[in-house]
């Protein structure tokens, strides 16, 4: 309730026909529940809790469980960030960083370092999140033994139980077809020695940056109805073999803009005659970096 | 010498109708016991009952895990799952059951040694074509697909899969329904073999006398849901005492 007596307060730069929303979109009673689900995610790292999720006015697969998680945890101090595929100018970035200065009148921003939520599809931001930041993600599959195990209830138990076998004779299954682990993105990664967590599909470039982050990682995934959550300054290992241990491979190039040997990296094709070029996938790294030059 | 497995008086049933009723069993380390009995007369629902696939009404099992006493029908779920990965192993009749079609043999093979906790590649690899060789499939079928497997190879993969951790007891339901009698003496021949070599206990439910003669120590005949028969495989098949035993034992097709 609070929110919504600043947000009165707020009024005067709300243009008159947005007073329709309730403050972020969703009602306070709807907000309520999530944010319930949250804390629950947040004490159990990696378990999935379902939530009753809202039908959003975008559709499936755009983001509806990230904005919905964004949504209840937006205050009107907050500085939202919103990035997909690292970028912030993409549509699905602009509009829902435009969708919540409608709904929520905040402050919006591009600098990682400036922002007090960052929703993002697919990536982490390169440059270090810090304490009491929180990082959004938007999840299409949250289960991470779905693609093994198609029956629900089964994989409830198997979570339950530790029974995670299954997930490395995928791994098996790579490394016997292709002589190394082959998977790229939604690299399974266990949480607080525990859980085996599906982490939304960031490269497994990003793997690593999740492990001891002193950020709060929120993940929302609407169609599915779940929420899970890794707290500030947990234990997060990408699950491998001894004798085949997990490698955050990246392309072997440079940022062809601003020359970063670190960042990861978008393949653009050129022209019609095969020709590539590579540049820094999360874009204000690396205008950033070209600004401090 | 302490039984490995035991069953009191067991009972299962599903709403009125007799599944199984009041079994007894006792198998001992290295010892196989024959179900025999015509189709409905309860073998499977037993099997299942003592496996872990089904919940029995009433009744006890007692499973001896290094020397110590596990009432398996009371423990935590966690813990049933665990022994039934670990101690316990069931080969279906159908290997399709058993076996993931879209997992190649070696991955097939490589499950149980991983979800006990094995993370070495390489180890993982040497065991799988340790078991191919013990259960006669040629090494280079190790990255290829179940469904190209003929169904004697399957059921072959079905044991290899399940004995791959060592488990004390097997149970196995029908494991030569459907095959033809070849491959069913080659799958006979190599479970007799790994019985003797691997001193393995075995529960194995069939309605074929000739294979519970060739492989059982003991015997229990079965009659709508109870057993009407029990003793050595020998004894009772050479003089049956049981009328529904004779009736069973003379009717076996002669060649």
């Amino acid at each position: 309730m609070n929110n919504v007596l600043k947000f009165k307060n707020k009024k005067a730069n709300v243009a008159a026909q947005d007073e329709i929303y309730n403050f972020a979109y969703l009602d306070e009673n709807t907000k309520r529940m999530i944010r319930r689900a949250l804390i629950k995610a947040l004490c159990i790292p990696g378990y999935q809790v379902p939530f009753s999720s809202r039908e959003m006015p975008m559709p499936y697969g755009w983001g509806t469980g990230g904005v919905q998680v964004t949504s209840s945890c937006l205050t009107t101090d907050d500085v939202l960030k919103v990035i997909d595929q690292g970028a912030d100018d993409t549509t699905n970035a602009v509009s829902i960083r435009n969708f919540f200065k409608k709904t929520a009148n905040i402050e919006t921003t591009e600098k990682t370092s400036q922002a007090s939520i960052i929703q993002t599809r697919h990536r982490i931001p390169e440059e270090k999140l810090k304490e009491k930041q929180i990082l959004v993600y938007q999840v299409p599959i949250p289960e991470p033994l779905a693609f093994l195990e198609p029956r629900y209830q089964e994989t409830k138990k198997m979570h339950a139980l530790s029974e995670y076998g299954i997930m490395h004779v995928k791994l098996y299954e790579d490394i016997t077809k292709n002589g190394h682990i082959e998977t790229a993105y939604a690299y399974p990664v266990k949480t607080n020695d525990r859980y085996i967590m599906d982490p939304s599909p960031i490269p497994k470039f990003d793997n690593p940056k999740m492990n001891n982050n002193p950020a709060i990682q929120l993940f929302g995934a609407g169609r599915e109805q779940r929420i899970y959550a890794i707290p500030p300054y947990t234990e997060v290992t990408s699950i491998d073999f001894e004798d085949y241990p997990f490698d955050p491979s990246k392309a072997p190039h440079k940022c062809s803009i601003c020359g970063s040997n670190d960042s990861f990296l978008d393949e653009i094709i050129t022209d019609d005659d095969g020709n590539r070029s590579f540049i820094c996938s999360d874009t204000n790294y690396c205008n950033q970096r070209m600004k401090d030059k | 010498m302490e039984p490995i497995l035991s069953v009191q008086n067991l009972n299962k049933y599903y709403g009125d109708q007799v599944g199984c009723k009041n079994m007894n069993m006792t198998l001992y380390p290295g010892e196989v016991v024959g179900v025999v009995g015509e189709s409905g007369s309860g073998k499977t629902t037993f099997i299942n009952s003592i496996s872990g696939n089904l919940n029995p009404d009433r009744g006890k099992i007692l499973i001896n895990k290094d020397n110590e006493i596990i009432n398996f029908l009371e423990i935590s779920e966690s813990l049933k799952r665990l022994l039934i990965r670990t101690e316990l192993a069931f080969v279906h009749q159908n290997p399709r059951d058993g076996l993931r079609l879209d997992v190649s043999a070696g991955g097939n093979i490589s499950e149980r040694l991983m979800s006990i906790g094995q993370r070495n590649y390489g180890n993982i690899r040497q065991t799988i074509f340790k078991w191919l060789d013990k259960v006669e499939i040629d090494k280079s079928r190790v990255d290829d697909f179940p469904r190209t497997f003929s169904g004697g190879m399957l059921q072959r993969l079905q044991i290899a899969k399940n004995l791959v951790t060592s488990p004390k007891i097997i149970f196995m339901d029908e494991p030569t329904g459907g095959l033809d009698v070849s491959v069913q003496a080659k799958i006979l021949d190599l479970l007799r073999k790994l019985v003797r070599e691997l001193n393995l206990s075995v529960v194995i439910v069939s309605h074929d006398l000739a294979v519970i003669r060739l492989l059982a120590d003991k015997i229990i005949v079965m009659k709508n849901g109870e057993a009407v028969e029990t003793g050595l495989c020998d004894q009772v098949l050479d003089d049956p005492q049981h009328s529904y035993t004779q009736l069973l034992v003379s009717s076996v097709l002669q060649v």
